[in-house]
C-alpha cells in the first residue's frame, strides 16, 4: 500500500471521515492482527499494528496525535490488556476498544469498567470494525461536553471519580487537555500563551478555570514537597505558592489528582483509588488529608513503595529541580506496569519494579525536562478535531499555552523521553513492530526505531512476503516457498514434513486423509512415512520438520500427512477419483457450476499436471457442488457476490 | 471461475463443520491488493496453532503440572485465531478444553487434548486440500491463484 502519508488537514477530509481513521491494534495472536489489519484496511482506516503491548505504548507516547482509536487483546503476555487501557486512557485519552475470545459476561464487565469503549468478542466481523469511529467521535462529544458544564473543577472530578478509569482520565486531563480541547470556536475567546491561569467572564456563573501550567505545578509541587505530602494542605500550600487569583478550590483539586497519580505511580491498586475519594470530602479539613496521607503512607509502605515523598520530590525534580533522586531509564516501565495494578486477579510484579533502588539519572535527562515535559505535553491535540494534526506536532512542540501539566502526564512524557532514549540505544528490546506489517518469526525482528518517522510508521505495507509467494508448487521457479516443502521438483511434490504427533495415538488413519499433494507419484513417501510412524509415539517431538528449509515460513510445515496409499482416492486432486464418500453429495445438482468450470478449462494453458486434477474434477460426477443447494444459498452466495 | 471452485470446497467444509462463516469472511477479505490473504493467514494460523498446540502438550504431560492458568492463556489465543480463521470444530474443542482446564481436571484435559491434536490435524489436512485445489485449478491470467 501506498506511504502513509498525512493528509493535511482541510474541510474536504471532514467530509471523508471517518476513512482515514487511524487506528492502532496491539494484539499477541498474529493471525488475529493479520486479520484485523485486513479488515480494518478494507473499512478505509489507516492501520498499524503491533504484537506488543509494550511497543503499542511506546508508539502511542511518541506520536501523540497520531492515532485516533486503539484496538487491543485483552490477554497479552508483556503486558495485561486492561492495564494498556488505563494507561491509554490516562495518558493519551484515547478510544480503546477491548477484543477477546473469551467473551464471557464477567470480562466483559471488567473491560467496561477499566473503561473501555467497546468490547468486541473473537471473530471479530468486518461490520463491527466499520462502526468503530462512533466511538471516537463519542468520546469527543463527550470531553467537549465535560468542558462546557465543568463549574467548579473539584465538583466534577469528586463526581467522576466514583466511574470507571476512561472518565477519570478525561477528568484528569481536563485541566490540561480541556482547554486544547475547546472547539475552534473558543479558543478566539481564549487565550492560549498564558502560562497562568485564565479567568473566564464573570458574568458565567461558573469558577474561573485554572490552567496547570509547567510553572505552576511547578510551584504547586515545590509547596507540597515543603508540605509534606500527608501534610499538604490546600490552603497551605495556595499561601506557599502565593499565586494571585488561584483559589483554594483550584488546589484543593489539584493536589487530590496529585495525590491519585503518585498512587497510582506507586502501584496501588485500582480498586483503592475509590476509598480516598470516599474520605476526600471537603479537602481542606486536615482530618481527611491525614487520612488519605495516612492511606497512601500506609498504603505505600505496606507494599514497600516508594514513599510519596519520594515520589513527590522525584516530581518536583521533574519539574527541573534538582533533588534526590530520579528514576533511571529502565525503571520507567516497569514503574509503569507497577503503577496500574488492576483489580485482583491482575497482579504485576511489584518485586521487580520496586527492587530497583531509585538511581540518579545522568545529569542530561534533567536538562531536557522542559523540553520533554513540553514535549509530552502533546496533549492530544488531534482529538481536539478531526482529522487531527499530524506528525508535525509530535515532534519539539510549540508551548499549547497553558499545557496544563498534568502530574501524570508529565512524568510519563519524562520518562518517555527517557525511554525513547533507551529506546533508541537498546535494539535488544526486540520489538518487532514492522508497521503494518506481520511479524513472522523467521523474519529478523525490526528493532523498532524510536525516532522513527511516524509517516512511515504507519506505513501499511502489504505483507511483503505474499507477492513472491508462487503457488505453483509444481512448477519448477517457485521459490521455496511451498507448502511446507523445502524443495519441490517438477511435478513432485516433497512433503517430508512431518505432520503428525498430534495423533496421538498411532498413526493416521489412512482414511483421514490427506495431504493435498499432486497426484503424481511421490517417491519418497515412504520416507517420510516412515517417519511419521516413529515419531508417532504419543509425544510430539516438536514436529519434526524436514531439512530442507522451509523458506518464509509460509509453507505448511505443519501440515502434512501423507496417506499411506491411494492418495489418488483424494477427491479433486487425483485422478478420475470418487471422492471419499463424506463428501459425495446426491447428484441432483445444478451443472451450472461443472460447465463453467468445463468451460474454464479451455482457457488454461497450465501444463499438463495441473490440468489433470481438473479434468478429473469434471468428469467427476460427484462433485461438491451439489452441496451447495443443501443450503441456504442467500447467505453463502451473498458473501461470493462479486 | 475460481470463485466457484472456492464455493465448492468452502461448501464441503461447511457441511462437515469444520469450517463456519468466518472462513467465508476471509475470503471476502482478499482482494486486488491482498491476493494471497488466506493462504497467508492460514499459513500463520497454522504456525502458531502448532506452537501453542505443543505447549499445551508439553504442561500436560507433566505430571506435576498444575499452571492451569497458563494452560488457559494458550487456550485463549488459540481460541481467539481458530475461531477468527473459521476453524469451528477446533474451537468448539477449546471451548470443552477450557472448560476442563478451569476445573482443574487433568485427565480431561488430557482427552480434550488429543481430540483438539485430531482436529487440528484434520483441519490442516482440509485446508492443504483446499489450497491444493486453488493451485491446480487453472487460473487465467494472473499467478495467484486466488483471483
Amino acid at each position: 500500500m501506498d506511504s502513509l502519508q498525512y493528509v493535511p488537514q482541510s474541510s474536504t477530509a471532514e467530509i471523508e471521515f471517518p476513512v482515514g481513521l487511524r487506528v492502532l491494534v496491539v494484539d499477541d495472536d498474529v493471525t488475529c492482527l493479520k486479520i484485523m489489519e485486513q479488515m480494518l484496511r478494507r473499512c478505509m482506516y489507516r492501520v498499524t499494528t503491533c504484537s506488543q503491548a509494550t511497543v503499542a505504548l511506546n508508539l502511542l507516547r511518541e506520536n501523540r496525535g497520531c492515532f485516533d482509536v486503539v484496538l487491543s487483546d485483552v490477554h497479552m503476555p508483556d503486558m495485561d490488556g486492561f492495564k494498556l487501557l488505563e494507561l491509554v486512557g490516562l495518558e493519551m485519552d484515547l478510544p480503546v476498544i477491548m477484543m477477546s475470545a473469551d467473551g464471557r459476561t464477567n470480562l466483559v464487565m471488567r473491560g467496561i469498567r477499566h473503561g473501555a469503549c467497546d468490547y468486541l468478542i473473537k471473530p471479530v466481523r468486518e461490520e463491527e470494525l466499520k462502526n468503530i469511529w462512533q466511538h471516537v467521535v463519542r468520546k469527543k462529544k463527550n470531553e467537549n461536553k465535560e468542558y462546557e458544564h465543568s463549574g467548579s473543577l473539584d465538583d466534577n472530578d469528586r463526581h467522576k471519580r466514583g466511574s470507571d478509569d476512561a472518565e477519570y482520565a478525561s477528568s484528569v486531563n481536563e485541566g490540561a487537555e480541556g482547554l486544547l480541547k475547546i472547539p475552534k470556536k473558543r479558543r478566539d475567546a481564549k487565550e492560549e500563551d498564558d502560562g497562568e491561569q485564565e479567568n473566564d467572564d464573570p458574568a458565567a456563573a461558573k469558577k474561573p478555570r485554572v490552567v496547570w501550567s509547567v510553572e505552576l505545578h511547578q510551584q504547586f509541587v515545590s509547596a507540597v514537597n515543603q508540605l509534606g505530602i500527608d501534610k499538604a494542605v490546600p490552603k497551605r500550600i495556595l499561601e506557599l505558592m502565593n499565586v494571585p487569583g488561584l483559589t483554594r478550590e483550584n488546589v484543593a483539586s489539584h493536589l487530590q489528582k496529585f495525590r491519585l497519580y503518585l498512587k497510582r505511580l506507586s502501584g496501588v491498586a485500582q480498586q483503592q483509588v475509590g476509598i480516598p475519594n470516599s474520605c476526600c470530602g471537603p479537602l481542606e479539613q486536615n482530618g481527611n488529608h491525614s487520612s488519605l496521607g495516612g492511606f497512601d503512607i500506609q498504603a505505600l509502605a505496606a507494599s514497600g513503595h516508594i514513599p510519596p515523598q519520594t515520589l513527590a520530590a522525584l516530581h518536583a525534580e521533574l519539574l527541573g529541580r534538582p533533588t534526590g533522586t530520579l528514576v533511571s531509564p529502565g525503571m520507567d516501565q516497569r514503574l509503569l506496569q507497577a503503577s496500574f495494578k488492576g483489580p485482583a486477579g491482575i497482579s504485576i510484579d511489584h518485586g521487580v519494579a520496586y527492587g530497583q533502588p531509585l538511581i540518579r539519572c545522568p545529569s542530561n535527562i534533567s536538562k531536557q525536562v522542559p523540553q520533554s515535559i513540553i514535549a509530552a505535553e502533546n496533549v492530544n491535540t488531534a482529538l481536539g478535531g478531526w482529522p487531527p494534526n499530524g506528525p508535525g506536532t509530535v515532534g519539539p512542540l510549540t508551548n499549547l499555552g497553558g499545557l496544563g501539566a498534568q502530574s501524570g502526564n508529565i512524568l510519563m512524557g519524562m520518562l518517555q523521553q527517557q525511554q525513547k532514549q533507551t529506546l533508541q540505544s537498546e535494539p535488544s528490546r526486540s520489538i518487532n513492530v514492522q508497521p503494518s506489517c506481520l511479524v513472522v518469526p523467521s523474519q529478523p525482528s525490526a528493532s523498532f526505531q524510536a525516532g522513527k518517522n511516524p509517516a512511515s510508521m504507519n506505513q501499511n505495507c502489504s505483507f511483503s512476503r505474499s507477492s513472491a509467494i508462487n503457488y505453483s508448487l509444481v512448477s519448477p521457479q517457485s521459490n521455496n516457498i511451498s507448502f511446507g516443502a523445502g524443495q519441490v521438483s517438477d511435478g513432485n511434490l516433497k512433503t517430508p514434513s512431518v505432520l503428525n504427533g498430534y495423533s496421538g495415538p498411532g498413526s493416521i488413519s489412512p482414511s483421514m486423509l490427506s495431504c493435498s499433494i499432486n497426484a503424481d507419484n511421490i517417491p519418497n513417501r515412504q520416507l517420510q512415512n516412515s517417519t511419521l510412524a516413529s515419531t508417532a509415539a504419543g509425544q510430539l517431538p516438536g514436529f519434526a520438520r524436514n531439512a530442507s528449509d522451509t523458506q518464509g515460513s509460509y509453507g505448511f510445515n505443519s501440515g502434512q500427512v501423507l496417506d499411506q496409499g491411494p492418495l489418488r482416492n483424494l477427491g479433486f486432486v487425483g485422478k478420475g477419483n470418487s471422492i471419499p464418500s463424506r463428501f459425495a453429495v446426491d447428484e441432483a445438482e445444478s451443472p451450472m457450476g461443472i460447465l463453467d468450470y468445463g468451460k474454464f478449462q479451455g482457457g488454461s494453458n497450465g501444463n499438463k499436471v495441473k490440468q489433470e486434477p481438473s479434468m478429473d474434477f469434471v468428469e467427476n460426477g460427484k462433485v461438491c457442488i451439489p452441496i451447495i443447494q443443501n443450503f441456504s444459498p442467500n447467505d453463502l452466495m451473498s458473501v461470493f457476490s462479486e | 471461475m475460481i470463485i466457484r471452485v472456492l464455493k465448492i470446497w468452502v461448501f464441503v467444509f461447511y457441511v462437515k463443520g469444520v469450517l463456519d462463516e468466518q472462513f467465508l469472511e476471509l475470503q471476502q477479505l482478499q482482494d486486488e491488493t491482498s491476493p494471497n490473504f488466506v493462504y497467508d493467514v492460514v499459513n500463520i494460523y497454522f504456525q502458531e496453532s502448532e506452537k501453542l498446540i505443543r505447549n499445551l502438550r508439553g504442561l500436560l504431560v507433566d505430571k506435576e503440572f498444575s499452571d492451569y492458568k497458563k494452560m488457559g492463556k494458550h487456550l485463549n489465543q488459540l481460541m481467539g485465531s481458530s475461531s477468527s480463521i473459521g476453524a469451528k470444530r477446533v474451537n468448539n474443542i477449546c471451548l470443552a478444553f477450557r472448560a476442563a482446564s478451569e476445573q482443574n481436571n487433568r485427565p480431561a484435559c488430557l482427552r480434550a487434548l488429543e481430540l483438539l491434536e485430531n482436529e487440528y490435524c484434520y483441519l490442516n489436512n482440509k485446508l492443504h486440500e483446499f489450497f491444493q485445489v486453488m493451485i491446480d485449478s487453472p487460473s487465467s491470467t494472473t499467478t495467484a491463484p486466488f483471483c
